[in-house]
């Protein structure tokens, strides 16, 4: 099969040949073609390029995406910085919108035209629907959001101290994220557009899962309606970090048919499957840490694990790296994701 | 993309290159032992103190990029420097690609004539390289020996810049470090003959120092030539017939004595392989060794500092020389792969041979 | 006071000292011109500085290479030793101060010591800092001698990715200060690429290219 064809059979539940292999490589794709670590944010075309010309390189499926961690800051006018120096990865927070209880109130709803990286991202959009891989738009989750909108230590503060503070937030950034999703619906077509929404803040390593049930879990689920509700067909769940405590509510998510979940180290491969492998492809897991400071062989083995684990997934598995793949991961150990697929990928 | 398949090995494509026969396609060597390492996650100073995690680095590291790891050297068996006593220090610094010398062995006319033979076994890094040959060999690989010319490895004896000036002032002290470079590594290319088996043995030689960014043509023609006569008479007389030499940088004016050289009954086995930097151009290489396999020469800063565009352009230009070349002809870089070069870069080797490099 | 003919003849002989490597008699010439009250100044500028320029051009020709050039400086110096201390006060205006040398984790300094010769025998205050030097060193050197150039070798494509670097710490500090690179694997596209004002391609360039460089910047800079 082609890299699309296997994309498009997992999509629509049809049997692959073998196990893709999902890109999750944004720096790392600056730093093997040589670009300033920056551009894959600040700059489209050659975020596009430097994406494309990796996975062409080890034989990624999938396509390149745009987006970072830290979004919703510069969306709602704060301020941001792109990465400079050798040992910064992504866009960082330099002003919080929120810094006050009275800074809520000057909250508005971004132009999903024009504020933030939105005009990069939808550049970036164009390009894919272009090239034909996958539209996918980056955003969130929600409680990630609202933890980019003001300090995420306030964020907590207030989800115990003042939650009705806590509630106005994430309801904005809920109603962004449909805004924004509505706009690439609008524009490519409900059902070319994948949204994915990564939620490293909702982690049990910040909050507690009954503070998933009550600040995450309603939001979710509102946004992830309304998106399906436009035609989209797959949300793509990046379930980030130490969450294990949080499956049973991720569970209750709207994901399309199938929905994608991608996880961590911190959860295991059969565990996911247990909880979201009727609904959701899985996706991961192979711990960043590794990739970087392990030894090919290291990374050949675990990649070898989570396929023998995932390849029982019931609606699909890719193989992926549990979060972004660290900008100086040795080329090698990149290169072992795919040749553990090639000896133990094929169903 | 998924590339052509290749319908040789490695090694069919080699012994095809060796029998004066076409290949499937191009082969690659990366020239690369110091890419390999930081490529697999390593530093260069386990390059010198680990033989395995460089063994492991090497094969990893061809496969990845389809690369020729029969006849890949790791660095220098024998050492001009570090052998005969020079006071060395390991890369210490993101800048530093390899070990260097912060006193050499010999300063003044006095040490040349006290200078002692290095023991063949023990001396530098020689019991690492064995190490790693050992392991070349377990793989069924041919083991490759590495050394500087005589010419070049009695320079690093006494540094360049002093040697330069004796060559001038007092050529009998470079004719002795040359006479004694020249049999140290005779002495520990007979322990490798027999460890391994001759037949087992490639030698690799390169002459950085001969070339006439530093030295005239009639100097190396002087000074260089009978030394490079002598070697390959007593090599032979080992039984140690495979050779490469790696003619580094701008050597244009050395290629017609070399080429006298090579052609005459003293002169190298054909086909040798023989590298050549950027400097030179493929067609003159060709037209002055037409009975040895060239290889080369794509100019290594384009790896690092170019665009992969640039990098594929420059792959697909040597390409179109090189394939026309009778004695055969393997795509690589001019020199050493530079290890911070950008992995996309490196590959477009492997991608311009598979756009530009088949024999249909 | 000696006449013009044997001016010339003493300077003239100095000239070919040095062109032909004549150690012994670059020395002898130089002292000979002191004791026949030659002036100084014009023997070091027509006789040795001259001669260098020469050399250049017959390196730059290929007629000349390395141990040629590192005998020609060895019988420059021998002159420039005896005579240097002799040279008037008004009349040591310096053409420029330079910083000169190869950058971290390179000990290759066959170039940059062919450089600094070059300079020396041209007129220009010299601070090599040698091989192997530490980033920082550049800008710290620049700042504490005031010269108007540094000058970076690198013969290594591992070292010379320290050179944007060092670039970019002078320029923090001044960015009125030209740097000048130079070293194999570079070229001058490279060396416009990492924010470089010159670029000499060999030893035997590098005196006018810098000389070049420093007359454009002063005329932008008015």
């Amino acid at each position: 099969m082609t890299n699309k064809e296997r994309i498009e059979a997992l999509l629509s539940g049809q049997p692959v040949d073998r196990v893709p292999l999902y890109p999750f490589i944004l720096g790392f794709s600056a730093k093997n073609v040589g670009y300033p670590l920056a551009t894959i944010y600040s700059d489209p075309r050659r975020s596009f390029e430097a994406q494309l010309w990796t996975q062409e390189q080890y034989g990624f499926d999938w396509g390149p995406v745009y987006g970072y961690a830290s979004y919703g800051t510069w969306e709602f006018e704060g301020k941001i910085k792109m990465p400079e120096n050798d040992y910064e990865q992504a866009p960082s927070h330099t002003i919080f919108p929120v810094q006050s209880e009275e800074d809520i109130d000057r909250l508005e709803l971004p132009d999903v035209t024009a504020d933030g990286c939105l005009p990069l991202a939808m550049e970036f959009a164009r390009l894919q629907a272009k090239q034909g891989t996958p539209i996918t738009l980056v955003i969130g989750g929600n409680f990630t959001i609202a933890g980019n909108i003001c300090p995420v230590d306030k964020l907590c503060r207030w989800v115990l101290k003042k939650p009705e503070l806590a509630h106005r937030i994430l309801h904005l950034a809920t109603d962004h994220i449909v805004d924004a999703a509505r706009y690439w619906a609008d524009t490519f077509g409900g059902e070319r557009v994948i949204t994915q929404i990564w939620e490293p803040l909702a982690s049990n390593d910040i909050i507690s899962p009954s503070q998933f049930e009550r600040f995450v879990l309603p939001y979710m689920q509102e946004s992830g309606e309304k998106i399906l509700s436009m035609g989209v067909k797959h949300i793509f769940y990046h379930i980030c970090g130490e969450q294990n405590l949080n499956l049973p509510y991720w569970t209750q998510l709207p994901m399309g048919d199938p929905g994608i979940c991608s996880i961590g180290s911190q959860i295991e491969i059969t565990t996911a499957i247990e909880y979201l492998g009727d609904k959701a492809i899985i996706a991961g897991n192979i711990e960043p840490h590794i990739l970087q400071m392990g030894t090919p062989q290291q990374v050949y083995e675990l990649c070898q694990r989570a396929i023998e684990a995932g390849k029982k997934a019931l609606r699909g598995f890719m193989l992926m790296s549990g979060c972004e793949t660290p900008p100086d991961t040795p080329s090698c150990n990149v290169y072992m994701m795919k040749k553990a697929i090639d000896d133990f990928g094929w169903y | 993309m998924e590339l052509r398949q290749d319908r040789m090995t490695h090694k069919e494509r080699l012994q095809a290159l060796l029998n004066y026969q076409k290949p499937d396609r191009v082969p690659i060597f990366g020239m690369a032992s110091t890419f390999y390492m930081i490529n697999c996650g390593h530093t260069l100073t386990e390059l010198q103190t680990d033989p395995q995690k460089a063994f492991n680095a090497m094969q990893w590291s061809c496969e990845q990029y389809n690369w020729q790891p029969l006849w890949e050297h790791l660095a220098h068996t024998v050492l001009g420097s570090w052998d005969f006593g020079a006071k060395m220090k390991m890369p210490d610094s993101p800048y530093a690609m390899t070990i260097a010398v912060e006193t050499n062995a010999v300063q003044t006319e006095d040490d040349v004539w006290n200078l002692r033979m290095p023991d063949s076994k023990t001396a530098g890094a020689i019991p690492k390289r064995i190490e790693f040959c050992r392991l070349q060999d377990k793989a069924g690989w041919p083991v490759v020996f590495f050394s500087r010319s005589p010419f070049n490895m009695g320079a690093d004896i006494c540094g360049v810049q002093q040697f330069a000036r004796w060559l001038v002032r007092k050529p009998q002290l470079c004719d002795q470090l040359i006479r004694m470079a020249l049999e140290h590594s005779l002495n520990v290319l007979q322990y490798w003959v027999d460890t391994f088996g001759a037949e087992k043995v490639v030698y690799m030689m390169s002459s950085p120092s001969e070339a006439n960014q530093i030295f005239s043509p009639k100097h190396v023609q002087k000074y260089a030539l009978p030394y490079h006569r002598e070697f390959h008479q007593r090599m032979r007389a080992m039984g140690v017939n495979k050779f490469m030499f790696h003619i580094c940088g701008e050597q244009n004016l050395n290629l017609p004595y070399l080429a006298e050289f090579a052609s005459s009954a003293d002169g190298w086995s054909h086909p040798s392989i023989l590298s050549f930097g950027h400097e030179v151009d493929l067609e003159d290489a060709a037209k002055y060794f037409p009975d040895d396999i060239i290889m080369g020469n794509v100019e290594p800063a384009i790896f690092q500092a170019g665009t992969s565009q640039q990098a594929y352009e420059h792959c697909r230009m040597c390409l179109e020389k090189g394939r026309k070349i009778r004695g055969g002809f393997i795509l690589a870089p001019g020199c050493a792969l530079p290890p911070k070069s950008p992995p996309y870069n490196a590959w477009m080797m492997t991608k311009a041979v598979n756009d530009f490099g088949w024999y249909e | 006071m000696p006449s013009e003919e044997r001016t010339q003849e003493l300077i003239k002989g100095l000239y070919d000292a040095v062109v032909d490597m004549d150690e012994e008699a670059a020395a002898d010439l130089s002292r000979t011109i002191l004791r026949e009250g030659i002036d100084v100044y014009q023997a070091v500028v027509n006789g040795l500085t001259a001669a260098m320029e020469k050399v250049g051009e017959l390196y730059t020709s290929q007629e000349y290479f390395v141990p040629e050039l590192l005998l020609c400086s060895d019988a420059l110096y021998a002159g420039l030793d005896i005579l240097r201390p002799h040279i008037k006060a008004d009349e040591t205006e310096t053409k420029g101060q330079i910083v000169i040398g190869v950058v971290e984790g390179d000990i290759h300094d066959i170039g940059k010591n062919l450089v600094k010769i070059m300079f020396d025998a041209a007129g220009w205050t010299v601070h090599d800092l040698g091989k192997d030097v530490k980033l920082e060193r550049f800008a710290e050197e620049q700042q504490r001698t005031k010269a108007d150039i540094v000058a970076l070798s690198a013969l290594m494509t591992t070292s010379m990715v320290a050179i944007p670097k060092v670039i970019q710490m002078v320029k923090a500090q001044d960015p009125n200060i030209a740097v000048i690179v130079g070293g194999a694997p570079l070229t001058r596209e490279i060396a416009r690429s990492y924010g470089a004002d010159g670029y000499a391609d060999n030893a035997g360039e590098a005196v006018a290219e810098t000389t070049n460089m420093l007359n454009q910047l002063k005329k932008s800079a008015s």
